[in-house]
């Protein structure tokens, strides 16, 4: 498989600041890759990067087989959707689809005729003769998207693209972007602090920390085996609850601390004695039948939604549980509580890694 | 009474007054002097009608005798001159130095504001410094332009008549660069950076940039700058004041300097009104330029 993009060894400072420690990705051509992770963490800094808006300091970047370390922007053929969309605005929209043919002396017939294209698959037809400050904020990243689509560039580069609109018309635009990516055979990176977008819209999902790379693969591998605390808090929605717990002098036990011990089994035994931490997604924590749970948790606040119930337990950490359904619960009531122990995660209470046999 | 007090509090009233105050302002401290100036144009003024409103009504026959001395057109060629060069000069060099401080290098901003030193300072002063730099003998510009070999004999810039107008031009270069500056700074401070990254992913060098961002971005600022300029250059007084005094032989006066010159040395003051009424009408013309570019301003 060709790759599009590849960061070896990217290493990037603002003076003695470290932004982007050791960056190793390989974006295969026709993929969508997502860069998630909490505010400052370096996505901006990493896509600015791969389009040359920063330079790096060290390491290599390569697209589509050319070495690009001190290319600048004009030259490395990526388009880029800005968060703020970054409209031209004295262009109208058609001036603002057609700037780059016509930095590049692509002939104005042409130029017009590959805006009249573009316009129509993006729904801007009837707004090429607007200017930017004349449209909607949906309008708007249309616009933007369509300047990069005109392009027909190695890849798409989008920082959090979305962020701007409203909640109801971001669903549908993640779709129609992903639409979009798979019309036209293109490569992307997608920068968001959301990971619903992340996991909704990628192929591959690159979740990173202070500069760091922290995991990355498919959604459902990060969801499924986050290789650490911070990745298995980041991915899924509600966030896992965690519990810290000892492994019974068996082995095979838990001895979770939720403000008194309880005991569950594991799937898999542990170094007896081990200190670590139990990680549970709420939408695994089961209401159980009687005599049947693992778990007996006092209820401290009820939400119900309609199609779910999401609880949250009076023990210390607290828990969130999201029930299927209308149950009736109120505070100071006990939910009996199960799971499935394939869907406990393990960490090490030290490293916060996860532990392999779980 | 209650009502109109009431609605000075809460209502129209207070708008109005808001609005009436700089108004009758403007009207007592220009409007009626710049009438009064328009009135004299048309009248017969002398030393003796001087403190008299009702004077004999002459008509244009003020223009027209105005237009029939030899030195008017000379005079009206060199406020041309003037106010086109130093408008030219002015908005050059302070246009390259925005975009020299915009680069951001450390201390530009600290730097940047040195500058505005040369605008604060007053005319006269400028003026004085000038004098003493254009000197023909031990000036300081004539003793760099003979070392670097440019110029053979030194140039006696305040009394030849070919350079003295150029004397002072370049004294109020030197003088309106700084404004020019900060204004076009402020201009260029306000173009989005994402814009010009747009357009550098869009495939734009430094100066396709400069051409299709930059410089339409910053029109309602040059608008106003330009239009600013050209009021402030017909303003311009004390260099002429203070450097050349309109000679030798009018080779450096302007409008201005010679409306000032009729009105308050040869007691002429129907011929100086004349010349004034004339400036006003390109002075009305700025403003209105002046205030087209600033409501026009494009932002997204
Ligand atoms: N020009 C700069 N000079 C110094 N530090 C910078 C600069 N740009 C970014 N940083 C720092 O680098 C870190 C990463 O910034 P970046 O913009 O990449 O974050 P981000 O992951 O995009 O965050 P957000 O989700 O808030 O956009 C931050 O700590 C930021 O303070
Ligand atoms: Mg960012």
């Amino acid at each position: 498989m060709t790759q599009q993009i590849e960061l070896s060894g990217v290493n990037k400072y603002y003076g003695a600041y470290h932004a982007l420690r050791d960056i190793d990705l390989s974006i295969r051509k026709g993929a969508f890759v997502a860069l998630v992770g909490p505010s400052g963490c370096g996505k901006s800094t990493l896509l600015r990067s791969l389009a040359g808006l920063e330079s790096i300091s060290s390491g290599d970047l390569i697209i589509a087989g050319e070495k690009m370390n001190g290319v600048p922007p004009r030259k490395r053929d990526l388009a880029m959707v800005f968060q703020s969309y970054a409209l031209y605005p004295h262009m109208t929209v058609e001036q603002n689809l057609t700037y780059s043919l016509r930095i590049r002396g692509v002939k104005k017939a042409e130029a017009k005729k590959a805006a009249d294209e573009v316009a129509a698959t993006t729904g801007l037809s009837i707004l090429l003769h607007r200017y930017p400050r004349e449209l909607s904020g949906g309008q708007r990243q249309r616009v933007a998207m369509s300047r990069a689509i005109i392009r027909n560039p190695k890849a798409f580069l989008f920082d959090e693209p979305l962020s701007n609109l409203d909640a109801a018309l971001r669903v549908h635009m993640r779709k129609e972007i992903r639409m979009l990516h798979d019309r036209l055979g293109a490569t992307s990176v997608y920068v968001t602090h959301d990971q619903v977008e992340a996991m909704t819209m990628a192929d591959h999902v690159v979740v990173m920390r202070s500069g760091l790379i922290e995991q990355q693969g498919a959604p459902l591998d990060l969801y499924d085996r986050p290789v650490n605390r911070f990745v298995a808090g980041f991915i899924g929605s509600p966030a896992m609850n965690f519990v810290p717990a000892k492994v019974g002098a068996d082995g095979e036990t838990l001895v979770v601390d939720l403000g008194g011990p309880q005991t569950i089994r594991m799937a898999r035994p542990l170094q007896p004695g081990l200190n670590v931490i139990v990680g549970l997604r709420p939408e695994h924590l089961l209401p159980a039948e009687a005599g049947r749970a693992l778990l007996h948790l006092p209820v401290a606040s009820v939400e119900n939604t309609g199609a779910a119930t999401h609880v949250t337990t009076a023990t210390t950490p607290e828990l969130t549980l999201v029930l299927n359904g209308r149950i009736p619960l109120s505070p100071a009531d006990s939910v009996p509580i199960t799971f499935d122990a394939a869907h406990l995660h393990l960490f090490d209470a030290k490293t916060e890694m996860r532990l392999v046999p779980a | 009474m209650r009502k109109i007090i009431s609605s000075l509090t809460d209502g129209r009233g207070f708008d109005i007054g808001l609005v009436a105050l700089p108004l009758g302002f403007l009207f007592l401290m220009s409007g009626l002097p710049l009438l009064y100036n328009v009135l004299m144009s048309f009248q017969e003024v002398d030393m003796f009608s001087l403190g008299s409103f009702v004077r004999p009504f002459v008509g244009f026959s003020n223009y027209v005798a105005l237009f029939s001395e030899p030195e008017t057109w000379p005079i009206f060629a060199n406020t041309a001159i003037f106010v086109t060069a130093s408008i030219a000069g002015q908005f050059a060099l302070g246009f390259g130095l925005a975009l020299f401080f915009w680069v951001n290098f450390p201390g530009a901003s600290w730097l940047r504001g040195l500058f505005l030193v040369s605008w604060v300072m007053p005319g006269l002063v400028v003026g004085a410094v000038w004098n003493w730099m254009l000197s023909g003998d031990f000036g300081v510009i004539n003793f760099l332009l003979r070392e670097s070999g440019i110029i053979s004999g030194n140039i006696f810039w305040r009394s030849d008549p070919s350079y003295a107008l150029w004397a002072v031009i370049l004294a109020n270069i030197w003088l309106g660069t700084s404004f020019n500056m900060i204004l076009l700074s402020v201009g260029l401070s306000s173009i989005p950076d994402d814009l010009f990254e747009a357009a550098e992913l869009d495939g734009a060098n430094v100066w396709q940039r400069f051409y299709t961002i930059t410089l339409p971005m910053m029109r309602s600022s040059i608008g106003a700058i330009v239009s600013l300029g050209l009021i402030f250059t017909l303003q311009q007084f004390d260099l002429f004041a203070a450097i050349t005094s309109g000679g030798p032989n009018n080779a450096s006066n302007v409008a201005q300097y010679w409306a000032w010159d009729l009105s308050f040395r040869q007691y002429d003051f129907a011929r100086g009104a004349t010349i004034s009424v004339i400036m006003i009408v390109f002075v009305m013309f700025a403003s209105v330029v002046y205030v087209r570019s600033t409501k026009q301003e494009v932002r997204g």
